[in-house]
């Protein structure tokens, strides 16, 4: 019902307190001297505003592809497990295999990566 | 559940899958020696075709429609006709790529290995009874493709048709999914339990009256037509089998719309949606229109060969929506008889094709070329002129036999307007096919080229892909019927 919620209302109270706390301390009591780099919005080291055509090294985009691979891995893999145990006897034995079918084939994957070179960084 | 009764059925997906990862592991751990790469996935698709052949011959099964797996995937004599087509135009390419690669610089082993994995997405797409097995095996035998396109990477051209190719299908299949998911939602109100699986809607046909049924399957048509690339949306054709190198240009125009097309076949016959006769044929005209007129002013022959293939596709389509017994014999042989005469032109082009000085675009593919070939090269003159008689549909080659059987199943379901039509487009594409038979023959060259000597020599293999194609365009032409001896299939034609 909804008093379930009490905890997570409880949490979230929490939460906004110690933010609210330590962001007002901070600004009440730390030092401060400003100069141009800190007063630029936070872009991850990246310069904020520039032209759009900036080049890349290739090899972000070799990190973002194998990241998407092993994220669709666990979409795949989170339900499967999760209805793993709901299985018996036989079943069970060829879930298993299909499954194992699938991480091999990734892990070919990866092992062409390797052999490629792309998880080398210099 | 896997039972022994299946995996019997799917021995060529378990050994093209397993093939096809040694191949990428034989590439990898061998140093710069393409010659095991290449040999080796030659062995996998010749076991792949081994062992369809295995099925075809010892099991009288499969006669009638046989289920695999839950009834996802199923298995008849066109389902292994179409794979065993498919499979061979993958293998003549094998055959005659390697010294195009050498002189292009795209040695890769991902060639190799990458046409291996589009080959499981067709065999996939081939044995699907169910609509999303068919996206899938859709899905990756196009991005193989998108990739093989691109494969030339330092050059503009063939960036431009791989991103093309990309883009374009990468939003059909949007169109694909729409359709799909229509049709399953459709069904799913009906009380159908497995609305996507082509056995549950043959056994409920009144479904197909159903109005959002219907546009879900208009919009899978799309995609279809898409990709064997029908008229309104061929456009990317020419484009991408200009920019692509010249075998895989080759390869997906007779192994990708083989793959295509003989799934689609199929399926329209199990829907048999009737009322959709007059929409075929319109797409059907349009696309013959469009394909040999435009064909008519074209002067580099890649593009060329890409519009006669999108009039191929027209001549496809008026054996398709004729939808009676005949179809799909007569798709069948027609693909047979393409596969050799489309996929030899685009292998004698890759063989005189170069590559320009700087090195970043194709040379030597223009018409004027092939001025005066006949002195220069004469064996692969008489080759290459075999081909474009066949394609013209000049009997007794295979060609012609394949345009004779489409057009005899339209007219005995009554399309007689739509086979004339057809009759009287081939005609116009003697025009551009025999053009460059002239060009070969009778004119003479101003530029001097040195004759060709010693064609043999370290030209086998690429020679004997040709003798390939030239006899299958020859025996099949003077003894259409072997075919359909072959394959056990109906012969219900004469």
């Amino acid at each position: 019902m909804l008093t379930d919620y009490i905890p997570i209302v409880i949490i979230m109270t929490i939460a906004l307190v110690i933010a609210v706390v330590f962001i007002r301390f901070s600004t009440l009591f730390g030092p401060r001297k400003p100069n141009r780099e800190k007063l630029s919005p936070y872009e991850s080291g990246m310069e904020p505003v520039g032209t759009a055509r900036e080049k890349f090294s290739v090899k972000f985009y070799m990190v973002a592809v194998s990241f998407i691979v092993f994220d669709i891995e666990i979409v795949f893999l989170y339900p499967w497990a999760v209805s793993f145990l709901n299985l018996n006897g036989e079943k069970m034995l060829y879930a298993f295999i299909v499954a194992m079918i699938f991480i091999v084939l990734l892990a070919v994957g990866l092992i062409y990566e390797y052999k490629k070179d792309v998880l080398k960084w210099d | 559940m896997l039972s022994s009764q299946d995996v019997k059925y799917l021995y060529p997906f378990i050994l093209l899958i397993v093939l096809s990862v040694v191949t990428l592991f034989l590439d990898l751990f061998t140093k710069q020696n393409k010659k095991i790469v290449s040999g080796f996935s030659m062995l996998t698709i010749a076991a792949v075709i081994a062992s369809l052949f295995y099925i075809l011959i010892n099991d009288p099964e499969i006669a009638r429609t046989q289920e695999i797996l839950h009834s996802y995937l199923r298995i008849n004599r066109y389902t292994i006709a179409f794979s065993v087509l498919s499979m061979l135009g993958i293998f003549i390419t094998f055959l005659a790529s390697k010294n195009y690669l050498k002189k292009q610089d795209i040695n890769f082993g991902e060639f190799y290995y990458i046409i291996l994995f589009s080959a499981a997405g067709m065999l996939t797409m081939l044995y699907a009874n169910d609509l999303l097995v068919i996206f899938i095996g859709l899905e990756l035998m196009s991005v193989s493709f998108y990739i093989l396109a691109g494969l030339m990477r330092r050059r503009l051209k063939s960036n431009e048709s791989a991103l093309k190719y990309f883009l374009l299908g990468a939003f059909i299949t949007g169109f694909i999914l729409l359709g799909i998911s229509l049709m399953y939602g459709t069904g799913l109100t009906k009380g159908i339990e497995n609305p996507l699986n082509l056995t549950a809607i043959k056994s409920n046909p009144n479904f197909l009256f159903n109005p959002y049924f219907l546009v879900g399957f208009a919009l899978f048509l799309i995609g279809f037509f898409f990709k064997i690339g029908l008229f309104p949306f061929q456009m990317w054709i020419p484009d991408v089998y200009d920019g692509a190198p010249t075998v895989v240009s080759g390869m997906m125009s007779t192994s990708g719309k083989i793959a295509a097309a003989g799934t689609l076949a199929p399926i329209i016959i199990i829907m048999h949606p009737s009322d959709l006769t007059l929409m075929f044929s319109v797409i059907a005209v349009l696309t013959m229109v469009i394909g040999n007129v435009v064909a008519l002013v074209q002067n580099n022959l890649k593009r060329l060969l890409a519009y006669s293939s999108i009039a191929s596709a027209g001549y496809l389509l008026v054996g398709i929506t004729s939808m009676n017994i005949h179809t799909l014999d007569a798709v069948t042989f027609y693909l047979l008889a393409y596969t050799f005469m489309q996929l030899g032109s685009f292998l004698i082009v890759s063989h005189f094709e170069g590559k320009t000085a700087d090195g970043k675009d194709f040379s030597n593919i223009d018409i004027g070329y092939y001025k005066g070939l006949a002195k220069r090269s004469p064996v692969f003159t008489v080759i290459f002129t075999i081909y474009l008689f066949s394609l013209a549909g000049i009997p007794p080659l295979a060609g012609f036999w394949g345009k004779y059987y489409l057009f005899y199943a339209a007219i005995k379901a009554n399309l007689i307007w739509l086979s004339v039509v057809a009759i009287l487009m081939s005609v116009v594409s003697v025009y551009y096919y025999l053009r460059i038979i002239v060009y070969m023959w009778f004119m003479d060259s101003k530029t001097e080229i040195p004759e060709e000597k010693n064609y043999l020599k370290g030209n086998m293999l690429f020679f004997a892909a040709n003798v390939v194609c030239v006899l299958g365009t020859l025996v099949f032409g003077f003894y259409p019927q072997l075919l359909f001896e072959m394959f056990k299939l109906i012969q219900k034609i004469i």
